[in-house]
C-alpha cells in the first residue's frame, strides 16, 4: 500500500538547488566587488578598432550535403535490425526469414518513395524542373 | 573497469549535452547538442546490461531502438532546418522570435 | 523466448500499417489529380481498425503477448477507440483544409495515420521499450506536421520549437529509463514493480522518477515544461494543433500514468509532490495566461494547458494523500476523454468559424453569432462545455475529478481542491468572453458566411452529439471506469 508523503525525500535536492544558487550568487557578487568597473563605448564595442559589424558573417550551408546526410543516416541505421536477425537466423527459421524479407519491402518502398520525389537526384536544379514538369 | 565509470561517462556526455542545446546558436548544433544526450543514453544502457547480463539482453535491444528512433529524429531535424534555410538563408536559432507570449 | 503472436489483438496496429503502406503506394503512383485517393484510403484505414477493436471488445479477455510487453486489455481497448475516433475526426477536419493548401496531401496522412499508430501501440505498452518506440512514433510525425506549411515561416518556427524540446524530452526521459533499468534489471512493468517495492528514498530511484517526469511533463506540456506549446499550436496548421492538443497530449498523459501507476508505485513519496507542484502549476499559469490572449488558437493552447492541470489533479491528490489510487486513475481518464471530445469539437468550430470570420483574432469574431447562428451555438456549446457548465459533458469531468479529491482527503489535498476550484472560476471568464464577442458584441465587417465542408460538418455533429449525451446521461462513461479497473487488478 501507498504510503503518505513525506517531504523529507527532496531535502537533499533542495540542499544541493540552494548551492548551487548560492554559489552562483557569490561568484558574480564577488567578481562586482573586486574587479574595476570603467566600461566607455570603445570598451563595449565587439571590436574596439575596426570596422562595426552590421550583421553576423553568412555560414556557408551545404544544402545538398544535408540531404544526403538525412537520408544516409535513416536507411543507414535499418542495417541494426538485420544484424540483430543474423546473430539468430537459425532459430527463427523461414518465420523469421518471411520478417525479414517483409521489412526490407517496407524499407524499400520508402527508398522508391524517396527516388520517385527525386531527393537522390544530386543536381538540385535538375530536381526543381522535375517537380514543376509534374506539376504542370 | 567497473560499471561507476561508464555512468559517470554517461552523466557527463548528458551534461555536455544540456549546456550545447541551452547555449549553441546553430540549429545544426543544437541537433548534435541532443545526439550528445542520447548517446549518453546508450552508453548508460550498455553499461548496465554489462553489469546485470540479463537473459534477454534487454539493455541492448534498448540501445538498438534508441540508436534507430535517435536516426530519426535527426532525419526530422535535418530537414526542418533545411525548411527553415530555404525560407530565411540561416540556421540561427535566435532569429525564431515570431511569436512571443 | 516465447514467438507466439496473437494477431487479433495486433489486428488495429496491422491494419494500420497495412494502410500507410497503401497509403505511401498510392501517393507513388497517382497522377497529382486523383491524389485525394489517399485521403479517402487513410480514412477508410482508420475506420476499418476499429472492427477488430469492437470484436476484442466484446470477446472481453485479456491478451498479454511477448512476456507481458504487450497487453491487451479493456483498458487498452477503450484508449485505442478514443485514439482511432479522435483520429478520425481530425481526418475529417483536415480534409478541406488541407486540399486548400498548396502543398503535397498523401504525406499529410501518411503523417497522421504513423502519428496513430503509434498511440495505438503505446496504449498497450507495458514495458519501458514499447513505451517509448510508441511515444516516439506518435510525437515523431508531429514534429513535421507542426511545419506543414512548409512556406510559411510562423509554421517553420512552430515545427522547430516543437521538435527541439520534443527531442530535449525525449533524451530526458530516456535517461531516467536507462537509471530505472540499471536500477532494477527489469524493463517490464510489473517487473519493476516487483523490484522497487520497499526501495523508496534510494536517491538514484529518485533521480530516475524526476527525469522521466520532467520528460513526460514536456511532452503533455505541463507548466513549467510549457513555453512550446502555444508557439506550436499557433503555428501550426489548426487540424494539427487538435490533434495536438488531443492525441498527443493524452498519449503523453497514458504513457506518464502507466508508468507512475504501474512500474513505481511504491516511489509515490517522490512522485506525488512533483505531480502536485505540476498540476497547480499548470492550472494557474495556464488560465491566468490565457486571460490575456487575443488569437482564438492561443488562447484555446492555454486552455489546454490548464486542462492538462485539471487532468492531473484526481492523480496528484490521490497519491499525495496516500489514498487508493484506483479511483483517481479511472477519474484523470474520464477527464481525459471527455477533454478529448469538447476540444475537438471546438477546434473544428474553430475551423469552420475562421472561414467566415478570415481571422484568428478574437475581436474579429463579433457578430458571427448573427451571421452564421449554427456556427455561433456550436462555439457556444463547446466553449461553455471546456468551461465545465452543466448539462454539457464538461461538468461531468469536473465533477468527477472533485469528486475523487474529497474521497482522498487530506490537507495538501483540500489546498489542490481550492486551487483547481479558483482556477475552474477564471476560466468561466475567458471561455465566455469568445462566447460574448460571437454573440454579443455588433460585427466590425460584412461577414460572409462560408459554409463548412461536408466532412466537417461531420466531424462537428459527431462532436457535438458526444458533447451533448455525456452531459445529460454521464453514465454513458461507466465503460471507462469499468476499464480502468481492469488495469488495477492487473487484468
Amino acid at each position: 500500500m501507498l504510503t503518505p508523503v513525506t517531504l523529507a525525500d527532496y531535502l537533499p535536492i533542495a540542499v544541493m538547488l540552494v548551492l548551487a544558487a548560492g554559489f552562483v550568487a557569490v561568484t558574480l557578487v564577488a567578481s562586482r566587488l573586486v574587479r574595476p568597473d570603467n566600461p566607455t563605448p570603445e570598451k563595449l564595442a565587439p571590436y574596439e578598432s575596426g570596422i562595426l559589424p552590421e550583421h553576423e558573417p553568412s555560414q556557408r550551408f551545404p544544402v545538398k550535403f544535408y540531404l544526403v546526410a538525412m537520408l544516409f543516416v535513416i536507411f543507414d541505421v535499418e542495417i541494426i535490425f538485420y544484424f540483430a536477425y543474423a546473430v539468430i537466423w537459425t532459430d527463427l527459421g523461414w518465420y523469421g526469414v518471411a520478417a525479414m524479407l517483409l521489412f526490407t519491402f517496407f524499407v524499400a518502398e520508402t527508398l522508391a518513395y524517396v527516388w520517385k520525389r527525386g531527393a537522390l537526384d544530386w543536381n538540385v536544379h535538375q530536381r526543381r524542373r522535375y517537380i514543376d514538369r509534374e506539376a504542370a | 573497469m567497473t560499471v561507476i565509470q561508464f555512468v559517470i561517462l554517461g552523466a557527463a556526455l548528458f551534461s555536455f549535452g544540456v549546456y550545447g542545446l541551452l547555449v549553441r546558436r546553430n540549429l545544426v548544433l543544437v541537433l548534435l547538442s541532443v545526439e550528445l544526450m542520447l548517446a549518453a543514453v546508450n552508453i548508460n544502457l550498455v553499461a548496465f546490461e554489462s553489469m546485470l547480463a540479463t537473459s534477454e539482453l534487454l539493455g541492448q535491444v534498448f540501445t538498438v531502438f534508441v540508436i534507430t528512433v535517435a536516426a530519426a529524429e535527426v532525419g526530422i531535424g535535418l530537414a526542418i532546418i533545411l525548411m527553415i534555410f530555404r525560407n530565411r538563408q540561416s540556421a540561427n536559432a535566435d532569429e525564431l522570435t515570431l511569436m512571443r507570449w | 523466448m516465447n514467438f507466439e503472436v496473437d494477431y487479433l489483438a495486433l489486428a488495429p496496429e496491422l491494419v494500420v500499417v497495412g494502410t500507410i503502406l497503401l497509403v505511401l503506394a498510392l501517393d507513388l503512383v497517382l497522377p497529382r489529380p486523383r491524389k485525394y485517393w489517399t485521403a479517402t484510403v487513410a480514412v477508410a484505414g482508420t475506420a476499418l481498425a476499429l472492427l477488430p477493436l469492437a470484436a476484442m471488445a466484446i470477446e472481453g479477455t485479456t491478451r498479454s503477448m511477448f512476456d507481458g510487453s504487450f497487453v491487451v486489455d479493456q483498458f487498452a481497448l477503450v484508449l485505442k477507440g478514443l485514439f482511432l475516433i479522435a483520429g478520425y475526426v481530425v481526418f475529417l477536419m483536415s480534409h478541406h483544409y488541407i486540399e486548400s493548401d498548396r502543398y503535397y496531401q498523401g504525406e499529410y496522412y501518411l503523417l497522421l495515420l504513423a502519428s496513430i499508430l503509434g498511440s495505438l501501440v503505446m496504449s498497450s505498452a507495458r514495458d519501458l521499450i514499447v513505451l517509448f518506440v510508441g511515444i516516439e512514433l506518435t510525437t515523431g510525425p508531429l514534429y513535421m506536421l507542426a511545419g506543414w506549411r512548409k512556406g510559411d515561416v510562423k509554421s517553420n518556427e512552430a515545427s522547430m520549437k516543437y521538435f527541439i524540446l520534443g527531442v530535449l524530452s525525449t533524451a530526458i526521459l530516456l535517461y531516467g529509463m536507462s537509471l530505472l533499468f540499471g536500477l532494477t534489471g527489469e524493463v517490464t512493468f510489473a517487473g519493476i514493480a516487483e523490484a522497487t517495492a520497499g526501495r523508496a528514498g534510494e536517491p538514484l530511484l529518485t533521480m530516475a522518477v524526476l527525469f522521466m517526469i520532467v520528460g513526460f511533463g514536456f511532452k503533455v506540456s505541463a507548466v513549467p515544461f510549457h513555453f512550446w506549446a502555444p508557439d506550436t499550436y499557433e503555428g501550426a496548421p489548426t487540424p494539427v494543433t487538435a490533434y495536438l492538443s488531443v492525441n498527443s497530449k493524452a498519449a503523453g498523459f497514458v504513457a506518464m500514468l502507466l508508468v507512475l501507476y504501474l512500474a513505481v508505485p511504491d516511489l509515490s513519496q517522490v512522485w506525488a509532490p512533483a505531480l502536485w507542484v505540476l498540476a497547480a502549476l499548470s492550472m494557474t499559469l495556464g488560465n491566468l495566461s490565457a486571460i490575456r490572449q487575443n488569437n482564438i488558437v492561443r488562447l484555446l493552447a492555454y486552455s489546454s494547458i490548464a486542462q492538462a492541470g485539471f487532468m492531473m489533479v484526481p492523480f496528484a491528490a490521490a497519491a499525495v494523500a496516500g489514498a487508493d489510487l484506483e479511483e483517481a486513475f479511472s477519474a484523470t481518464v474520464i477527464y481525459m476523454v471527455i477533454y478529448a471530445v469538447m476540444n475537438l469539437g471546438a477546434f473544428a468550430a474553430v475551423i469552420a468559424g475562421a472561414r467566415t470570420t478570415q481571422s484568428g483574432e478574437i475581436p474579429a469574431w463579433a457578430g458571427l453569432g448573427r451571421a452564421d447562428p449554427r456556427i455561433g451555438v456550436l462555439v457556444l456549446i463547446f466553449f461553455f462545455s471546456l468551461a465545465g457548465i452543466p448539462p454539457l459533458a464538461g461538468w461531468f469531468a469536473k465533477f468527477v475529478m472533485f469528486r475523487s479529491v474529497i474521497i482522498a482527503g487530506g490537507t495538501a489535498t483540500v489546498v489542490l481542491a481550492i486551487i483547481a476550484a479558483l482556477n475552474a472560476v477564471v476560466s468561466y471568464y475567458y471561455y465566455a468572453r469568445v462566447v460574448k464577442t460571437v454573440w454579443m458584441d455588433p460585427a466590425t465587417t460584412d461577414l460572409q458566411v462560408q459554409e463548412p465542408a461536408g466532412s466537417l460538418r461531420l466531424a462537428l455533429g459527431v462532436a457535438v452529439v458526444l458533447t451533448v449525451l455525456i452531459g445529460l446521461y454521464p453514465a454513458a462513461t461507466t465503460f471507462v471506469t469499468e476499464a480502468s479497473k481492469v488495469l488495477a487488478t492487473g487484468g
